[in-house]
């Protein structure tokens, strides 16, 4: 056993044992009652080790990463089930950073609307841990048990408000919905087993490559089908995302903010572990006889319907929730342009989901930030004027949402750029056309947010949404906008570091 | 196929028997049926309440912990059987899952779960 | 001694799995819905081991079995809980009345 070796699981080890001690910490530390002392419950240390817990997995990715995985002896020891790649270590440090910018929310969030109760944070790490095992995963064992514990903590921080009608609803249909969805996935990875003797991604392209013994072609579609819509579902690709728009709108607004960005990008890279290892087969991967143009369609769809529907919602939280929805559309279009861009292609993806993690998180976080006790802010009436009474909120939520709309410079703005440059490189132009299209649709709902903070005030009589004040917000919102912005202004880093993560995944 | 001969056998006589049994039980037994006789049998006591009885959530709490950790000594069936081919290196790992599974006892434990009075 | 094949297992698996996808679908009453996942999970697992006599050389399939017990147990604790909550603030387990939510 090398010790060394270690150091390559060094993030999810952290993490993991993280999550255990606060479980344990959150047990037995003494209760406070809630209502004496006001908002500052228990939690609010909890929030904080957390946050420190998941940085600290960021930063041990990114030692990782200078480092180089591939230098480490030893450190694929667990491989195929865990593989530890400059991939692995890229998506750990995304997901480690959107998860500890969650908890900093939820830090805020939870004593101020009156549920203060400790078990989010171990959730919310364990999650994390699911979170990342998916993202690590190169067999369908360690996919599995990966997507579950990253599910199971999300279906709890869903229904964390258990007084609630809509927040225990909303944890039902996820959880219905999502474990269909698993078992779906799970059946068809078995079909695939059965069809070619592996459960790794690697046994299974080469399986399938091999002419000898060639696997049954019409069971093979079955499972890959199988295998799709369950990471569809995942990803919430139309027409699999009926569950995300009513479990976003009723999880409380961190749990939202978290599964927008770590569950959307965990899948993501799965699915890019799955197209590429076991799918990574020339005939299925090609545009006459594969998974691209079935993905294709998808990203149209998804697009489409989901910046169509965010135009008519009149919740903020719930149009959230639907751009959450055409995001994963965008990053479908450079999905389906991975087997003729290559590794252009990936990087373009992962960037996205980089960018789109801080964006969204702040974007959640600027709509915690508005509201307070008995007053959360969710429709647009409720921000009426909010540039003139809180000048600091109204800035903050407009930056993540022009990221979110792709305006440069920010994040968001480049994110696109590179999805545009990847499918145009790969000649999807009609894809190309709907996706800025969709962007230009986009910016509507977006900006009608901006509209009504700066140019309307709020009706007379009607009720304001007041912001609270919470340092552990502040902070959270002020670094996602440092890396919004920073991302926005200096690209060129990030975008090599992305290509070079995404040169790792075969 | 004639492997199956014997379970067919099996279930033809059980079968058989059953229909022979009833049928026999009702054409020569004695019939006299009184009110009492027609209660439902409860051990004696007369019969009381609707039949739908809910059963306490505790019971569902105790049930579901119970499963939990029953499906977890799953994993270690595998375990047992190749014990000595896995050597020191699977007792370890073993051993490591067995202490993740004691602390989340500690935690549930402490949470109060174990509790049947509150 | 003849053996079953190999292929009943996998009918009986399909079915198992049609099933519970077809129960899940139709049926409104949220533990019949629990049931119907826990058994299309179960149909997997058939299917998984089934397929691990095809390809015994490593026993992948019966691996992955294993951790889909494990996992199935956890889904339905956690599963069960949430359908409790949903049952204590609403009086009900009829999914129909889920019905807060819309657009």
């Amino acid at each position: 056993m090398n010790f060394r070796a270690l150091l390559g699981v060094a993030p999810l080890l952290v993490v993991a044992l993280g999550g255990a001690l606060l479980m344990v910490a959150e047990a037995f530390s003494r209760r406070r009652d809630d209502d004496e002392h006001g908002p500052t419950g228990p939690s609010s240390e909890l929030a904080l080790a957390t946050a420190v817990t998941l940085f600290v997995g960021a930063i041990f990715s990114a030692a990782v990463w200078f480092v180089g995985p591939e230098k480490i002896e030893g450190a694929n020891a667990v491989a195929p089930y865990i593989v530890v790649d400059r991939f692995t270590t890229f998506v750990s440090f995304i997901l480690c950073l959107g998860a500890g910018l969650s908890a900093l929310l939820a830090g805020g969030y939870l004593p101020e609307h009156k549920l203060d109760r400790g078990e989010f944070y171990p959730l919310l790490t364990f999650s994390t841990v699911g979170a990342m095992i998916l993202a690590s995963a190169g067999d369908v064992l360690s996919l599995f048990i990966g997507l579950e514990t990253m599910s199971l903590g999300v279906y709890a921080m869903t229904g964390f408000r258990r007084t609630s009608p809509r927040s225990t609803e909303a944890a039902v249909k996820y959880f219905l919905l999502g474990s269909f969805a698993a078992a779906l996935l799970l059946y068809g990875a078995a079909l695939l087993y059965g069809a070619t003797g592996h459960t790794d991604f690697d046994g299974i392209r080469q399986a399938l490559i091999t002419p000898v013994g060639k696997p049954n072609r019409g069971l093979t579609l079955i499972a890959a089908t199988l295998v799709l819509v369950g990471m569809a579902f995942k990803v919430s690709a139309v027409p699999f995302h009926m569950w995300t728009p009513d479990a976003y709108e009723g999880a409380p607004t961190p749990a939202t903010g978290y599964m927008a960005v770590a569950v959307k990008t965990a899948a993501f890279a799965s699915l890019l572990r799955v197209l590429l290892g076991a799918l990574g087969h020339p005939d299925l991967a090609s545009w006459g006889s594969g998974w691209p143009p079935v993905l294709a369609f998808l990203a149209v769809l998804t697009m489409t319907v989901a910046n169509l529907t965010a135009g008519r919602q009149e919740s903020v939280k719930r149009m959230l929730a639907y751009s959450s929805i055409a995001h994963a559309g965008y990053v479908l279009v450079a999905v389906v342009a991975m087997p003729k861009a290559g590794a252009e292609s990936q990087g373009a993806v992962l960037f996205y989901l980089l960018a789109y993690t801080v964006s969204t998180v702040g974007a959640f976080g600027a709509l915690i930030l508005c509201g307070s006790r008995g007053a959360e802010a969710v429709s647009y009436e409720d921000l009426a004027g909010l540039g003139k009474r809180h000048p600091a909120a109204a800035a903050a939520f407009s930056l993540f949402l022009l990221s979110l709309a792709g305006v440069p410079p920010t994040a968001g703005f480049f994110g696109k750029l590179n999805v545009v440059k990847a499918a145009i490189g790969a000649g999807h132009i009609a894809l190309t056309v709907v996706l800025l299209i969709n962007s230009v649709l986009a910016a509507y709902y977006y900006l009608r947010v901006l509209v009504y903070m700066y140019m309307r005030d709020p009706a007379p009589g009607a009720p304001i949404a007041k912001p609270m004040r919470s340092g552990y917000v502040a902070g959270a919102l002020v670094l996602a906008a440092i890396a919004v912005i920073g991302l926005g202004l200096w690209p060129v880093l990030p975008l090599r570091v992305a290509l070079a993560a995404a040169l790792a995944a075969k | 196929m004639s492997s199956y001969l014997p379970l067919f056998l099996l279930f033809l006589i059980a079968a058989v028997l059953a229909v022979v049994l009833f049928t026999l039980a009702t054409v020569l037994g004695p019939k006299n049926p009184t009110p009492e006789k027609l209660m439902p049998f409860e051990c004696g006591g007369d019969s009381e309440g609707s039949r739908f009885v809910r059963p306490s959530v505790k019971f569902y709490l105790t049930a579901i912990l119970f499963v939990v950790f029953d499906i977890e000594v799953v994993l270690m069936y595998p375990w047992v059987v190749s014990f000595k081919s896995l050597g020191w290196m699977g007792f370890v790992t073993m051993a490591s899952f067995v202490s993740l599974l004691v602390v989340a006892l500690a935690y549930v434990w402490k949470k109060g779960a174990l509790e049947w009075e509150k | 001694m003849s053996t079953v094949p190999v292929e009943y297992f996998l009918i009986v698996a399909a079915v198992l799995f049609v099933v519970g996808a077809v129960g899940f679908l139709l049926r409104r009453n949220l533990l019949v819905l629990l049931m119907s996942i826990e058994l299309m999970l179960n149909s997997v697992n058939l299917t998984l081991v089934a397929y691990n006599r095809l390809h015994a050389a490593n026993h992948a399939g019966q691996n992955l079995a294993f951790f889909v017990i494990a996992v199935a147990a956890a889904e339905a604790a956690v599963g069960l809980a949430i359908v409790l909550a949903f049952f204590r603030v609403r009086k009900t387990i009829h999914s129909d009345e889920a019905n807060l939510l819309k657009n």
